[in-house]
């Protein structure tokens, strides 16, 4: 034990701190120096970390336990956020029915804003290079008399973060403290108090105010101790580099588009009534697939992933002509798209839409296939955004009283919209850990206990995160060579074999 | 007059778009029993052996007689699909002024090309060099067959425009319709456009006298296959557009170095082997 943390944290002399710091920390002054002391110390207040803090409130064993969350960010504004009913924020995740389940079970469900929210039951993907397809929606595996069974639910994160928000105060500020606006500054191993407990082998952590909040002058930095320190941190985890956990991984430079858009009503009323279906057609000339999932009242969500010069294209076009490549990309031939591409913007508004009159003349001579998405009709105002695509994978997601859970442990690429569920994942299996810890009279913080959430998770994510990373590269080889016919031929049969299908279904649905 | 690959045009020369029911992409099922609906007019809608066998017959055909432009058009729209006519027409779409081209659809004829207007052009032009080359050749812009086995309306169009063309590209090369100058010309087209027919024809080769296939080899071959590979895609030239364009500029433009005119070497080698029979004839007489 004293090997592996002396590895893991190099930069503490343990042959000085009783020689040389401990004597001069006793004659301090400022005995307010010492850390308060909490069992859980979670970085990081996004859909993870909330998450976490949400589900440890919610059971009985875990409830009181004594946490804290810092999020550098103002979780008054996410507490606070609110938009038009016809408006919806660009930052949306589809969750899975496990994700669903679990924020039913930790009371976040009924917390969200429902008419926000946005079941599909089908889901239709194909090549735009090849044009083979596969559907996805239960209907082989539900009687024709049940409602279709949801594929998945969209929800903006903003929604998802406020009612986790919600669900942790409805659970009163006993035994927790939310540091928000504040960020950490440095973490470090404690020292061996005389007066105190020894937490030479804890996480101290020192968090200020955030840079950008007027407060940050005023108050003084705060050190908190952490029996257990989880890093929901996001990307660039401090956490994890503190505990020193390396990562695997690489920038696809690829770009994810992002934009909230209006969708004209659909002529061809759906069976059953209501039915809702996500769209997404890989173009492997572009650098990567196009989705369009639904949000309520006829809006969709759009996450395409290209190329850096695409993506930066995309954004600098106006909005109708925005929406013309949109639903071009959804309906053209390679060869249309690559030429529309590179067609000279143009600026002003009142001027003939250029895309328009290519897409309008070249849906003439493309046959369709009879599962494209309705007719984009709108973009809403300043919802066209793009996020670099990278894949990140920690070497393991625990060390001894650290662990990490959501994008601090792994980001994936966005193409079967699994990053926050993963996430969800993690906080599942790690909330059920530290019960399991508590029951058992362990130490939250100790490796053996963490043990089980690693075995749960590490595997599991990598294996979602391996296959999207293998269809990236299967659907970025363009043109008509073998790797065309080879995924093909691989969707045209799985699209035909029900078992298949069943069983990656119930794979993407999160192992239900 | 010289009628390769030629033959007198059908009346029913427009080629309108069908737009309400665009064509299959895919090879459909049939039989000779149940043909479907043509997709244009002129359209013959063939099973898959029947397309087969049309391949393969027109090849034996025009090997035998290459005379015969009927069976390498035929030839050529029968190997042309699925693939090559859509690398094509991808290569029309890909160039703005491809798109325009196949936007507007522009025919060639008599009546959209006339000839006394070409004539009236510059010298060196490329309008007045077509005409003139018309001319010699003794041919008219109407003796181009019409498309009938290309199941793609647009596809179709492709290979008319590349059919109707095809006099354009003797004008800015410069070669003549004898067996060798087709090839020349034929080896430089494969490596432009990648119609298979192209290529195909040149198995008439072996039907070249011992001279003359050595002269497409050391002379012709590498002309065709470094302008054919160097150039720019001839099927995106906007040939209406350019008439009055001199044609060493629009050669420059296109990568085109001129060839050989194969005419002059005819005549050089005819008035030799003429000089040295009559030389014979003296000194046996
Ligand atoms: C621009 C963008 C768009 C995206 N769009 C989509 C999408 O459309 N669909 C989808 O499925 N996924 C999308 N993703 C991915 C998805 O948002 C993430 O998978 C998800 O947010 C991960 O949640 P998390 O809680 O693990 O991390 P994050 O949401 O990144 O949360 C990390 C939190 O830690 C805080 N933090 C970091 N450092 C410190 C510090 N030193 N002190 C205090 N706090 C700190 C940050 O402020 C942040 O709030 C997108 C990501 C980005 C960046």
């Amino acid at each position: 034990m004293s090997a592996s943390r002396s590895a893991l944290r190099p930069y503490v002399c343990s042959s000085c701190r009783h020689g040389v710091l401990a004597p001069r920390r006793r004659f301090s002054s400022k005995p307010a120096q010492n850390p308060e002391i909490y069992d859980v110390v979670c970085v990081g207040g996004g859909p993870a970390g909330l998450g976490l803090l949400a589900a440890l409130r919610a059971s009985p064993v875990t409830s009181k336990l004594k946490v804290a969350l810092v999020e550098s960010q103002d979780l008054d504004k996410a507490r606070s956020w609110d938009l038009p009913t016809h408006e919806f924020s660009n930052r949306v995740s589809s969750l899975t029915p496990s994700s669903v389940a679990f924020l039913r079970r930790i009371g976040a469900l009924e917390l969200l804003d429902t008419d926000r929210v946005q079941d599909y039951q089908q889901m239709q993907v194909w090549d735009g290079e090849t044009g083979s397809k596969i559907s996805f929606d239960w209907a082989e595996e539900t009687s024709p008399f049940e409602d279709p069974r949801t594929v998945a639910t969209m929800t903006e994160n903003a929604n998802l973060v406020r009612a986790l928000l919600s669900r942790i105060e409805a659970s009163g500020d006993e035994n927790l403290k939310i540091f928000s606006k504040t960020t950490v500054s440095s973490i470090e191993n404690g020292s061996d108090h005389p007066d105190g407990p020894d937490l030479s082998a804890w996480p101290v952590l020192t968090v200020a105010p955030s840079e950008a909040s007027p407060a940050s002058t005023s108050e003084p930095p705060v050190r908190i101790a952490a029996r257990l320190l989880v890093g929901a941190d996001g990307i660039n985890s401090p956490v994890r580099s503190f505990a020193d956990i390396a990562t695997e991984g690489w920038d696809y430079n690829r770009h994810g588009v992002v934009a909230t858009l209006a969708l004209s009503d659909s002529e061809a009323p759906t069976f059953p009534a209501g039915m809702r279906t996500a769209f997404q057609r890989f173009l492997p000339a572009l650098g990567g697939p196009i989705a369009l999932l639904p949000l309520p009242n006829n809006h969709a969500t759009l996450v395409w992933s290209t190329t850096p010069e695409h993506a930066a294209y995309l954004k600098s076009l106006p909005p109708n002509a925005f929406i013309s490549m949109v639903n071009a990309a959804f309906r053209l031939s390679m060869t249309d798209l690559k030429y529309m591409m590179k067609m000279k913007r143009v600026g002003e508004e009142e001027e003939v839409n250029q895309h328009d009159a290519e897409l309008t003349w070249r849906l003439q001579h493309t046959p369709q296939p009879n599962h494209i998405p309705p007719m984009v009709t709108g973009v809403q105002e300043r919802s066209v955004a793009s996020f670099p695509l990278r894949f990140r994978h920690a070497s393991t997601y625990i060390s001894p009283r650290v662990a990490l859970i959501g994008d601090a442990a792994h980001v994936i690429h966005p193409l079967a919209g699994q990053g926050l569920n993963l996430g969800l994942g993690d906080v599942a299996s790690l909330s059920n850990t530290i019960e399991y810890a508590v029951t058992h009279g362990m130490d939250v913080g100790d490796l053996l206990s963490l043990e089980r959430y690693s075995t749960e998770r590490w595997g599991a994510n990598a294996k979602v995160g391996g296959v999207c990373d293998l269809l990236h590269k299967l659907y970025n080889v363009p043109g008509q060579g073998p790797v065309a016919w080879g995924r093909s031929l691989g969707l045209n049969v799985i699209d035909r074999l029900p078992f298949v299908k069943g069983f990656l279904m119930r794979q993407a649905e999160g192992g239900a | 007059m010289s009628v390769l690959a030629r033959q007198i045009a059908p009346s029913a020369r427009l080629l309108t778009p069908v737009t309400t029911a665009p064509a299959c992409l895919l090879p459909r099922h049939f039989s000779v029993l149940n043909r479907p609906q043509p997709n244009y007019p002129g359209h013959i809608p063939l099973t898959f052996i029947e397309r087969g066998a049309l391949a393969v017959g027109s090849a034996v055909g025009s090997l035998i007689n290459p005379r015969r432009g009927d069976l390498i058009a035929t030839l050529g729209e029968a190997t042309a699909t699925p693939y090559f006519i859509y690398r094509l027409r991808d290569a029309m779409l890909s160039d703005a002024t491809g798109r325009r081209i196949l936007r507007d659809r522009p025919r060639i004829t008599s009546s959209t090309m006339p000839l006394p207007y070409l004539r009236s052009l510059p010298e060196n032009s490329v309008g007045r060099t077509y005409a003139a080359w018309l001319d010699r050749e003794g041919v008219s812009p109407d003796t181009r067959s019409q498309v009938q086995y290309i199941d793609n309306e647009e596809c179709a169009y492709v290979m008319q425009r590349y059919r109707e063309c095809h006099d354009f590209y003797h004008a800015v090369t410069g070669l003549p319709i004898f067996v060798e100058g087709e090839l020349a010309l034929k080896a430089f087209e494969f490596l432009n456009t990648l119609i298979p027919m192209t290529g195909l024809s040149l198995f008439a080769m072996v039907r070249l006298k011992p001279a003359e296939r050595e002269r497409f080899f050391s002379l012709h071959l590498p002309w065709a296959v470094r302008s054919g590979l160097a150039s720019k895609e001839l099927i995106n030239v906007y040939w209406e557009e350019v008439l009055e364009k001199n044609v060493d500029e629009l050669r420059r433009e296109l990568n085109i170095e001129a060839p050989p005119d194969l005419r002059e070497i005819r005549r050089m080698i005819r008035r030799q082997q003429k000089e040295e029979k009559q030389r014979m004839g003296q000194q046996t007489a």
